[in-house]
């Protein structure tokens, strides 16, 4: 099964465009990195500049209309995330309890669709596609 | 520069509601638009919050918290990784995305070495890039 961890930092949301980082914290976290991989359940990771530089595209009318960032009334803003494959939920939970994380931080674990989550109707439709989701490092690289 | 592209969850999507079809088909065909252009890195839906989990950090203990979550923050039902040469660019991609009334999109920039300046030691800039090689071959 593959979840999706995502950094949520609070705070993050107000956070100047030009960040100032802890060489130790940075140093911590790769740590924390080097052992996802070493596990062999790291699929890949990143990090996310603040929203000042960011924008937004909503379609509330199903026109497109673009917003930049920052904005005053975010509450959770994503700093980055890791994309990892283990055997169960327990087991993500239990890799997000390890992060070298800061007490504002917090870390949401989310699964990953596959292609078999959905209902035969529309796998059929999606297979007429080459890249139907996307999908990590296979045709995409 | 690589950008990461956050589709916001709303209430059909933590629902559990799947897409439809159509919308699959015209989301596949903007996905393999963006693949030909060499836009499109990866992309993921996400399952419900409801099947999710939250781990939060306070002086060294972590404490464990199930979905669903409320919707005052800013949920997530998937996303793309897209590499573009500006901003702009990657805004004028996803204005073409077939997405209808009640969605939402954030386009953030992704961190490179060189945004870290000194932070990021030479000795965790190799260990950084050798972590994605590998990482990227699973």
């Amino acid at each position: 099964m593959r979840f999706m961890m995502l950094m949520i930092p609070l705070g993050y949301e107000s956070a100047p465009a030009k960040l100032e980082l802890d060489p130790e914290r940075v140093a911590a976290m790769m740590r924390y990195n080097q052992a996802l991989k070493d596990a062999g359940v790291l699929i890949t990771l990143e990090g996310l500049h603040p929203l000042a530089s960011g924008a937004r595209v909503k379609f509330d009318t199903g026109e497109p209309m673009v917003v930049d960032g920052p904005f005053t009334e975010a509450k959770e803003v994503i700093g980055g995330f890791w994309m990892i494959e283990v055997a169960s939920r327990a087991e993500a939970i239990a890799w997000a309890k390890q992060c070298p994380a800061s007490a504002n931080e917090m870390i949401e674990i989310r699964q990953v669709q596959e292609m078999a989550d959905f209902s035969e109707e529309v796998q059929q439709a999606a297979s007429t596609f080459e890249h139907p989701q996307g999908g990590w490092g296979k045709a995409l690289r | 520069m690589k950008f990461m592209v956050i589709v916001k969850a709303n209430k059909d999507t933590e629902a559990g509601v799947m897409p439809s079809t159509e919308l699959l088909a015209a989301m596949g065909k903007f996905n393999e638009e963006m693949v030909k252009a060499g836009v499109m890195q990866a992309g993921e839906g996400l399952h419900p919050t409801s099947k999710g989990a939250r781990v939060k950090y306070a002086g060294g203990q972590s404490t464990v918290s199930h979905g669903p979550f409320s919707p005052t923050g800013d949920l997530v039902c998937g996303f793309w990784l897209i590499e573009t040469r500006s901003l702009d660019e990657a805004i004028d991609w996803m204005k073409r995305a077939p997405f209808g009334g009640g969605s939402e999109i954030e386009i953030r920039q992704v961190f490179a070495a060189e945004d870290f300046g000194e932070a990021l030691t030479p000795e965790l800039r190799e260990q950084g890039e050798r972590l994605r090689a590998q990482a990227g071959k699973k």
